[in-house]
């Protein structure tokens, strides 16, 4: 994979793991060559619990993709979750000398590291520095500040953070597998990326990725990535409560679940049942609908109201309404609940038809991994040739994690 | 102001044939000697007590006594203290045997549950009635364990109180502070069975293991029977350079120290270094200059120094104290500070440890930062313990056929982590999110 219009993406999920390699054309759009899946293990809310087994799930996920898109892989966006991402906003300011009145990029460079001048717990790195807006002496509204005229120049940030060791793990599976990390993506970024168009960004929009074991989600509001957050709390959580709910075993509920999961209270019939039936079809213990809905229906409520509390400033921001993707978003009904509870329109979403993306894979659980090239693509087409600012500043962000 | 009182030839009086016993009461109990034992710890009889047979059947202890055979014939005793009593006595003459004899006992539980919170006062009385020197270890329960398990907790502790000569109260929480923000629930225990029996041994050791200078029998029980039954405890262990200043920093980081912080109230604190024959004077000195910035003018201080071998480059300090009352601050220099140390060193002038207290705590988030003050703050993150007791809100009317007696244990045990057994738990606002929302909300099924 030497040429650089080829990018790969590394989901490691905690249900399956997604590598997705695409191609940069030359009319400035972006094609799937291939994309890779396997089941994941040892990993639990989105983060490696068992060091070699997920590594070996890795490789296969790879290897995968390798084959099908017949690209040698060697270097790859890497998207990482877990509930320990915590996110702020925060402003930089640069005083530009006496004498000097245009505004360059050094100076650029300078209000990002001001606003990430925090003092961050000592386990934890930064992961993402986000431009929001920009003002010259005070003016906002303006979209890019090199060249202009001016005395100050601020900035607003969205920075994330982690606890490094935690994102080391991710990367270190990697290593072992001889790839490169060209760098580190939180997941709703990415995802983002693939369920939101310019339009949707600009109008203000949510994005909930609700996976097996977390639910990631990310604000835009005009244009700007506002505020992100992960929840540890995902599909695992709904299937171990049917388990414990209706006494069956996991792997029945997780069945359960895929055939019959659905939020929607008081439609079910009174004493409307499902009959649970075994492996060989044997009819088995009736459950009561009502019941089962019921368990389902007070676990993502209380996951969006969790969101919805935490992104409370933004919620009448949300001109696009709200968009509910991952492998969780297929329950029946999710995007009723979402609207009621968010008080806006929403709907559940697969992500953005894409160049070369096979049917199998046009669901919410691939919105991830299609994102991160996507992410690869957005970033590659904003830095000029050459070795532009931009391009050190992510080098240096992910050589903080490779050493 | 440190007195140099250089007195030899006291390692005579401790007691070769000093007989320590150790009792492990419930599942909690057992761990812990579990702990101790795989630590190896020598000439201690270990004793593991509990209702249910299988936690037993798994101990490695050398002694194991079932309580309520009759009574809670082989299970547990359900998170029911009074059943746990009840099969405590049933078999007291079991207990009296294993304990007969010894000249100190420890007694250790995790206090919550049946078994530990129900026979571990029952078990300290008998332990009293033998005339044996008898220290409790206990553990309370994390809050979010719920309000019935932590009031179980505080009865139980007032009870052992009345008949143990020393308490050391391990507080889940608090310890978590420290553990738990990287670590499952699991591994907590895990660590604070491994604090505990590090107690045990330093303890243990204090006692009766030779050293240039050996703090008697007495001296110790003088130091634990004194105020009110609240002990204090620190280890740490280090090599290297610094090695003396490393292993105080980190006997200090103790949990239970409060960073040095609860020294300050202890009316008497003993501490015993110990190491290879390599252990200098220098350091001795320097270590105890240290340790003379977190201790009042008002605390009696004692001093042993242990040599062992088997220590190679490494050296331990063990910092033991007795809490008065929170409410009675110590008095200050009512007495003077004893410290033997055993050759003349030079004295520590008095002004100078007057300057070393106002020096900020090394466990200081400031002294760590290196960068000048910066504009924006992260807190660290919460502790994951802040969880409210799961059950916060009300049950919504009990029905009547529903209403089990035992609900609120079912929420810790029965609702096990299970899939999430190996994963941080996820708390956000006080909830226990791995334990299903239907039952955190009281939604009952027909
Ligand atoms: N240190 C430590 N504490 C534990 C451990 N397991 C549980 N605990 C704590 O100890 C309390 C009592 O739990 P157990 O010891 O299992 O209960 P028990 O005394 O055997 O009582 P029953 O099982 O109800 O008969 C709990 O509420 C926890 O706070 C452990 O392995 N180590
Ligand atoms: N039709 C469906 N109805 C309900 N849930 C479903 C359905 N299909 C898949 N799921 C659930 O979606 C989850 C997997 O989603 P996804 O693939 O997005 O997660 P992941 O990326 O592996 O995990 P994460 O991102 O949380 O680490 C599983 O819990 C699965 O049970
Ligand atoms: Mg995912
Ligand atoms: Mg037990």
């Amino acid at each position: 994979m030497a040429r650089d219009n080829i990018f790969a993406g590394l989901e490691i999920g905690t249900t399956k793991i997604c590598v997705v390699v695409a191609e940069a054309r030359h009319d400035g759009t972006l094609k799937v060559l291939g994309v890779g899946n396997a089941p994941s293990r040892g990993v639990r809310k989105g983060e490696i619990v068992d060091f070699e087994t997920a590594k070996r799930c890795v490789h296969d996920a790879i290897v995968d993709a390798e084959e099908r898109s017949d690209v040698e892989i060697s270097e790859i966006y890497l998207g990482v979750t877990g509930g320990h991402i915590r996110s702020f906003n925060n402003r930089g300011v640069v005083l530009l000398e006496e004498g000097r009145e245009e505004i360059d990029e050094q100076d650029l460079e300078d209000v990002r590291t001001n606003a990430r001048e925090v003092s961050l717990p000592m386990e934890d790195c930064v992961l993402h520095t986000i431009i929001q807006h920009y003002y010259v002496d005070g003016q906002d509204g303006v979209l890019n500040p090199l060249g202009l005229l001016g005395r100050k120049l601020e900035a607003d940030f969205h920075i994330v953070y982690g606890i490094r060791t935690r994102i080391q793990n991710a990367i270190r599976c990697v290593k072992e597998l001889e790839l490169e990390t060209a760098d580190v993506v939180i997941n709703s970024f990415a995802t983002a990326q693939a369920v939101l168009d310019k339009h949707h960004k600009q109008l203000g929009a949510l994005v909930i990725d609700i996976g097996g074991g977390t639910t990631d989600y990310v604000v835009y509001v005009e244009g700007a990535v506002k505020q992100s957050g992960v929840i540890a709390v995902g599909g695992d959580h709904i299937t171990n409560d049917m388990s414990i709910g209706l006494k069956i075993p996991t792997a029945r509920a997780e069945k359960l679940k895929l055939d019959e999961g659905d939020v929607t209270l008081g439609v079910a019939f009174p004493g409307e049942t499902i009959m649970l039936r075994d492996e060989t079809g044997f009819a088995g213990r009736e459950i009561e609908r009502e019941m089962l809905n019921q368990i389902i229906n007070v676990r993502i409520r209380e996951i969006f109201d969790i969101v919805s509390r935490q992104i409370q400033s933004d919620l009448n921001f949300l001109g696009a309404g709200v968009f509910v993707t991952g492998g969780s978003s297929q329950l029946r009904g999710i995007d009723h609940l979402a609207s009621e509870i968010f008080g806006t329109s929403a709907r559940m979403t697969p992500p953005l038809p894409l160049a070369g993306v096979t049917s199998a894979f046009e669901h919410p659980q691939f919105s991830t991994a299609l994102g991160l090239v996507k992410y690869a693509h957005l970033v590659h087409l904003d830095r000029p040739a050459g070795k532009s600012f931009f391009g050190r500043t992510i080098k240096r962000l992910s050589g903080m994690f490779r050493s | 102001m440190v007195q140099l009182n250089p007195q030899f030839g006291r390692e005579n009086e401790a007691s070769p044939a000093l007989i320590i016993k150790v009792i492990g009461v419930g599942g909690a109990g057992s761990n812990i000697l579990d702990r101790t034992m795989l630590d190896g710890i020598q000439e201690v009889e270990l004793t593991a007590a509990n209702t249910d047979v299988q936690s037993l059947t798994a101990s490695v202890a050398n002694h194991k006594i079932q309580l309520g055979r009759n009574l809670t014939r082989g299970l547990g005793s359900g998170g029911d203290p009074e059943l746990g009593l009840a099969a405590a006595k049933e078999a007291s003459e079991d207990i009296q045997s294993a304990l007969s004899g010894g000249n100190i006992i420890f007694v250790c539980a995790g206090l919550g549950g049946g078994t530990g919170s129900g026979a571990a006062p029952f078990v300290t009385k008998l332990a009293k009635e033998t005339n044996a020197l008898v220290l409790v270890l206990v553990t309370m329960p994390f809050s979010f364990e719920g309000r019935r398990r932590c009031e179980q907790a505080t009865t139980s502790l007032q009870l052992i109180r009345q008949w143990a000569d020393a308490v050391v109260c391990f507080e889940n929480d608090r310890m978590a502070e420290i553990t738990l923000p990287r670590m499952g629930i699991h591994e907590a225990f895990a660590a604070a069975d491994l604090t505990i029996s590090q107690s045990i041994r330093a303890i243990a050791d204090l006692l009766r293991k030779p050293g240039l200078l050996s703090l008697g029998f007495d001296e110790v029980c003088a130091v634990l029977r004194e105020g009110n039954a609240r002990a204090l405890f620190g280890f740490g262990e280090a090599e290297g350079e610094n090695r003396a200043h490393d292993a105080l920093a980190k006997a200090l980081r103790n949990p239970l120290m409060h960073r040095g912080e609860m020294l300050a109230n202890s009316a008497n604190v003993i501490v015993r270094i110990c190491g290879a024959a390599n252990v200098s004077l220098g350091e001795v000195s320097m270590l105890m200059e240290e340790l003379n910035r977190h201790i009042n003018d008002g605390t009696q201080l004692m001093l042993g120094i242990g040599i062992d071998p088997s220590m190679g480059q490494k050296i331990s300090v063990s910092i033991l104290g007795s809490l008065g009352d929170a409410s009675e601050r110590p008095q200050p220099v009512t007495q003077t500070r004893r410290v033997q140390v055993p050759t003349p060193v030079e004295p520590v002038i008095e002004a100078e440890s007057q300057v070393a207290k106002s020096v900020p705590e090394p466990e200081s988030p400031a002294a760590l930062q290196e960068e000048p003050e910066p504009v924006l703050t992260i807190p660290p993150r919460a502790p994951q313990n802040e969880a409210k007791p799961v059950k916060a809100d009300p049950p919504a009317k009990p029905e009547s056929k529903n209403a089990e007696p035992k609900q609120e244990v079912l929420q810790f045990e029965s609702v096990s982590r299970g899939r999430f057994e190996k994963s941080e738990p996820t708390i956000i606002d006080g909830q226990d999110l791995d334990v299903p929302t239907f039952l955190r909300r009281h939604i009952k099924g027909k």
